[in-house]
């Protein structure tokens, strides 16, 4: 059951990267186009079978506009967009001079939802999963380092864990902001963003390693590993830290989604991804400023693509720790 | 029940010019005239007549009997000490906008029921810059002026009974973070044609509500009756237009607004200018002839705007000039205007270069939090790019704009104002070279462009002009320099829809905010709907 | 007790005790070297400005501004909010006493709702603990200020709640309930999902442990398994973390408090830093420093209490 999951959670965590990087070729609309008759238009449905239940190419019917301020649209039967594959190095486009496909529908300014959420992911994931990965490398050396010198070096890290904990980030980030020349790329923003999430969330990390090292550290095994004469470091390497991996990954787990949605929090003090780039925590909040989840639930498709992120990642970690299983453990090397 | 986003931080309108601050003197103290926000027009308020002779000194006679909120009685000294207190107290944020070229008004009391007011010259508003000066009790402030603590005499964290005015309702509590109590002034001097006592509310309660989209939705659900910043924003125009089909709200048609977002440019010569290009008027015509005010109007604000091409808009019939120059969506046109300053695409990487090879593109500043003007920058950057115009939106926190806006240190600022005046002449800060809201280059000392010194000479004029249709010509000559020279751009002004409870009636709508609370002495609650919780 | 404990008490206070100092003079330099300061507007006359300077000092070079207000500090005097107009330490006392609350009572449901369900998930792998856990995961995904928005939106159509907003002071026990369900749910959800996810992958830890598996063998029930033995051993690195969890419960709840226009602290907070109000910056960065260091503290002490190993020094 575990290696199955973990499998199954290798297989979508895989997908998804994948998508990501083939994200150009997926989408069906450049991200940025804002159509005009398309403002909070709902998801557009391909049909294989017209009106008269003939079977037709894959086509889609366009959407007319009733009510401009109500946003109701009615689905055009008399025309019919067909979708055509590999055409302009998209898998699966409509022609632009017959009228926009758009698979999850259209935002508040009448862009495709679906080209943003694959092309953000690269931006989102990205940032999310380097900052992750800095945040546990970070915390876990400090944590690990604390945990087994001990004493005043302990104190030392720790204190400095609770003062990064308890600082306000966003008043690092303005103070930081006004110091950053005023147009920043986005490959800029994406390095900063991932640092300063990073920067951020290292100590969570680091004081849960620091409890489980300082107490890995009294056991017997590591008495006997010193007075055999192996270095700190090998007892650390081989013995301690492998102790903390199941919380390291469960925090990794923890830490994924909370990036993704706090990059949206940076975008307040002015370090977000700047327009037209999306992100999946800024189109979240543009969804937060209507009444999205009664009126236009597609704009919170980036909140699915999180919880299924998150879904791979856990299925993905339950394979690197224990999950309720009975089976007798790795047992630790003496 | 109304709701208001954030709070007032100085009891006292002279030393804080925020919209709470603005709100709490409307409802708790009263001028010595003033603007009728729903017809423009000028009303006697604590002065019931007054006289000129020769349009510089005006005599005006005070009602008599009237008395501040504790009781004491009102006499002329308060309108000496409160015109005193405003242009010399340290710290008030209202000296500078009665300054009339340089001095304030001189005013005298000639006996407790009359004062004069001499103007320093002719000034054509003449007595609408009253509007400005809500009058203050001497008895209770005279003191701190004297001391100079004026500006930490009525602050929250003084106590509520040192607080007297002559408006319709008292300050009755203030509970931080949470929401302001008034009650009923019963010393109120305003009565309605029937001779009984205004206002007719006893209580008003105004809950403190920090995001717009809460605010909406306690309006639905009922637990408000109205809110100060009483328009609502088109997103929510269908829900509520069904709830006022239901008769759970009324609907008021507000008209068009009178304060449009504006694209203002940094035009402030340099050596060695980096975008020389931004300075060119031509460029600046064809970003307005780029945009597509249409769309624009039919994304951001679902249909619900009307196109403008410079700061003064339909709503303000006096003053408005048709014949400015208009911009209808031209690619075209731009492209050929772009060209002719010497910016062509030279990589064809569909970007605009200038001759030097610098690809043309500039930044534009926009304060982070605003929904409608966050989309319309990004509408109007997808329009600017399909002409080759490649702008940058930086999204920054509003004391970062401010900073850079006054260091010049930017290409362009994308914001929105509110509540300016309708006449142009109180206006003089933003149109006067010399003027500190003149956006794109403030505070000039010598006007450095022809066209501004024209505008100068224009403006000064017409604010010390004899009649009306004297005043109309040459304000709209100015509107038409500025159409010209276009140093900012302006796409479209939205129509305002207001939305109430079906329980408040005698609702009088005005173009600026707050456009209910304006006129709350006026507002009634009608007894047969249950009061909501 | 014994002695050895409440030295290591007395030690974390004091370490405490310098972090909050510690946290908000940073605060209080970084508001400073942020631009613009309180009066900054596009219409500000610039003698106001020049007076407003002049007030708060704010020419003098920076670390004498800083001994200004660390001497004022020592005494208990925060200053005067610019923004407000009241003292700083009113206004910080007023808002944190409601944040307590709010945080407090988000606390107990969230550990409630979190911990039971991470038990139950981590030690068995029915159709309930798959569904329990597929809805953390769906916790996780959403913004704090969309899940507000969410459920005001419920309150507003169903008016079971009241849409935000606190009770009136002296309401009804009822009506105060009432007022502080939306903004704890909105809280507490992620917050027990969070849990939810320690607590599950801590008990699957603890089961593997050769000593449960050793009573296994030995014949104990697995109820009894999951609810004496390994639940002990599963709390430790959960609790490691409880006190971070509080603290977090401060800086995130910005977003709940300000949508459902709950008055406290995180609200506060962002509203000093945009009016760039320096003094009420460092005020609020200190309450929440303190919020921390009480939470760490306290959880300290309980990890301290399940494990003594921890509390000696090394």
């Amino acid at each position: 059951m575990t290696a199955r999951s973990a499998r199954a959670g290798a297989v979508l965590f895989g997908g998804i990267v994948l998508a990501a990087i083939a994200a150009p070729v997926l989408i069906a609309n450049p991200p940025e186009q804002q159509f005009p008759g398309y403002v909070q238009a709902p998801p557009m449905r391909p049909h294989l079978r017209d009106d008269n239940g003939r079977w037709q190419r894959p086509f889609v019917y366009p959407l007319r506009l009733v009510d401009r301020l109500e946003r109701r649209f009615v689905e055009d039967r008399s025309r019919r967009v067909t979708l055509r594959w590999f055409a302009g190095g998209r898998l699966l486009s409509a022609d632009p001079a017959e009228g926009p496909w758009l698979p999850l529908g259209g935002d508040a300014l009448g862009r495709d939802v679906y080209s943003r959420l694959l092309l953000g992911s690269r931006l989102s994931l990205g940032v999310a999963l380097l900052a992750t990965a800095g945040a546990l490398a970070l915390g876990a050396l400090v944590g690990a380092i604390a945990g087994f010198a001990g004493g005043r070096l302990e104190t030392l890290l720790m204190a400095l864990a609770d003062f990064v904990i308890v600082l306000p980030v966003i008043y690092v980030v303005v103070a930081l902001r006004a110091a950053m020349p005023l147009v920043l790329s986005t490959g800029i923003i994406f390095w900063a963003t991932a640092a300063i999430l990073a920067l951020a969330g290292w100590p969570f990390a680091a004081r849960g390693v620091r409890a489980i090292v300082a107490v890995e550290n009294k056991k017997e095994y590591a008495e006997s590993a010193r007075a055999v004469g192996a270095t700190p470091w090998q007892i650390l390497h081989r013995h301690l830290l492998p102790a903390a991996r199941g919380f390291l990954v469960a925090q990794g787990i923890l830490l994924v989604p909370a990036f993704v949605l706090a990059e949206a929090t940076l975008s307040l003090v002015g370090l977000g991804f700047s327009e037209p780039d999306s992100s999946w925590g800024g189109m979240l909040r543009e969804a937060g400023r209507g009444r999205a989840f009664a009126e236009a639930p597609w704009l919170l498709a980036p909140a699915a693509a999180i919880a299924v992120t998150l879904m791979a990642l856990q299925m993905l970690g339950s394979g690197l720790g224990d999950d309720g299983s009975r089976r007798v453990p790795n047992l630790r090397q003496l | 029940m109304a709701s208001l986003r954030s709070e007032p931080g100085n009891y006292i309108r002279y030393f804080e010019a925020t919209g709470p601050a603005e709100l709490l003197t409307l409802l708790t103290h009263t001028r010595l005239v003033r603007i009728n926000r729903a017809t423009d027009a000028l009303e006697p308020a604590l002065a019931e007549s007054w006289t000129t002779g020769d349009g510089v000194t005006y005599t005006l006679k005070l009602r008599p009997d009237l008395k501040f909120s504790d009781g004491a009685p009102f006499t002329s000294a308060d309108v000496v000490f409160s015109f005193k207190a405003v242009t010399e107290a340290p710290g008030s944020v209202l000296a500078s906008s009665l300054r009339i070229a340089g001095k304030p008004p001189v005013v005298t009391a000639v006996d407790p029921l009359t004062v004069t007011i001499a103007f320093p010259q002719r000034f054509a508003p003449a007595l609408r810059l009253l509007d400005n000066v809500p009058i203050l009790p001497r008895h209770k402030l005279e003191a701190a002026f004297n001391a100079k603590t004026m500006h930490e005499a009525w602050t929250p964290a003084r106590p509520l009974t040192e607080i007297a005015g002559l408006g319709p309702f008292v300050l009755a509590e203030h509970v931080a973070g949470q929401r302001l109590v008034f009650t009923r002034n019963p010393h109120y001097w305003r009565r309605d044609q029937n001779g009984v006592a205004l206002p007719y509310l006893d209580r008003l309660t105004v809950a403190i509500i920090p995001d717009q989209n809460a605010e909406a939705l306690r309006l639905d659900a009922g637990s408000i009756d109205l809110m100060a910043n009483a328009d609502i924003q088109p997103g929510d125009y269908a829900r509520f237009k069904r709830l006022s089909d239901e008769g759970r709200l009324q609907m008021l048609d507000g008209g068009i607004g009178l304060d449009p977002n504006v694209l203002w440019f940094n035009l402030k010569p340099r050596a060695g200018h980096p975008k020389p290009w931004i300075l060119r008027k031509e460029f600046r015509q064809a970003l307005s002839y780029a945009a597509d005010r249409q769309a624009l109007a039919d994304t951001v604000y679902l249909g619900a705007a009307v196109p403008i091409y410079g700061p003064v808009t339909p709503r303000n019939a006096t003053w408005f000039s048709a014949s400015a120059p208009a911009y209808p969506h031209d690619p075209a046109k731009a492209r050929e205007l772009l060209s002719s300053i010497g910016l062509r695409d030279a990589n064809g990487d569909g970007i605009l270069d200038d001759a030097a090879g610098r690809p043309v593109r500039f930044s534009i500043l926009v304060q982070h939090g605003h929904a409608i003007r966050e989309r319309a920058v990004s509408v109007l950057q997808q329009q600017f790019r399909a002409v080759g115009i490649g702008a940058d939106v930086v999204n920054l926190e509003f004391g970062a704009i401010v900073q850079r806006w006054m260091k010049a240190e930017y290409d362009s600022v994308f914001h929105g104002f509110q509540g300016s005046a309708t006449d142009p002449a109180m206006t003089l800060d933003f149109w006067l070279s010399s003027g500190s809201t003149h956006f794109w280059n403030p505070a000039q000392p010598v006007p450095a462009t022809p066209w501004e010194r024209r505008m100068d000479e224009l403006m000064l004029k017409q604010a010390t002009a004899a009649s009306l249709e004297e005043r109309q010509r040459l304000f709209a000559e100015v509107q038409r320099i500025f159409g010209e020279e276009l140093p900012a751009l302006y796409f479209v002004v939205p129509k305002v829809t207001i939305a109430a409870s079906t329980r408040v009636q005698n609702l009088q709508p005005a173009a600026q905010i707050p456009q209910l609370l304006w006129a709350a002495d006026s507002i009634a609650v009608s007894s047969s709907t249950p009061r909501p919780q | 007790m014994h002695r050895g404990f409440l030295q290591f008490v007395a030690r974390r206070a004091a370490a405490a005790a310098l972090l909050v100092v510690l946290v908000s003079s940073a605060a209080l330099i970084l508001a400073r070297l942020a631009p613009g300061d309180r009066l900054t507007g596009f219409d500000v006359d610039p003698a106001v400005a020049a007076a407003e300077c002049e007030r708060i000092r704010c020419q003098d070079p920076l670390w004498q501004q800083y001994a200004t207000w660390l001497g004022r500090a020592a005494r208990f005097d925060l200053g005067m909010s610019s923004r407000y107009g009241r003292p700083v330490g009113q206004l910080v006392e007023e808002r944190a006493g409601n944040s307590v609350i709010l945080g407090v009572c988000a606390l107990v449901a969230a550990t409630a709702v979190g911990i039971p369900a991470g038990i139950l998930t981590g030690s068995r792998r029915s159709v309930v603990a798959r569904v329990t856990r597929t809805a953390s995961i769906i916790l996780l995904s959403i913004p704090p200020l969309l899940a507000s928005l969410t459920l005001l939106l419920i309150a507003s159509r169903t008016g079971w709640f009241p849409v935000g907003g606190i009770a009136i002071d002296g309401a009804t026990l009822l009506e105060q309930a009432r007022h502080l369900a939306l903004p704890v749910a909105a809280l507490a959800l992620p917050m027990a999902a969070t849990l939810e996810r320690l607590q599950s992958r801590a008990m699957a830890e603890a089961l593997s442990e050769r000593c449960i598996i050793a009573a296994s063998a030995r014949g104990v029930t697995s109820a009894r398994l999951v609810w004496r033995h390994a639940l002990k051993l599963s709390l430790k690195p959960v609790l490691a973390i409880y006190g971070i969890v509080i603290g977090a419960l401060f800086s995130g709840s910005f977003a709940v408090e300000y949508i459902m226009a709950w008055p406290g602290l995180g609200a506060l907070m962002y509203e000093a830093l945009v009016a760039r109000d320096a003094y009420l910056v460092a005020g609020c960065a200190a309450a929440g420093a303190l919020a921390l260091a009480v939470g760490i503290l306290i959880s300290d002490i309980a990890l301290g209490a399940v494990d003594p190993r921890s509390t000696e020094p090394a």
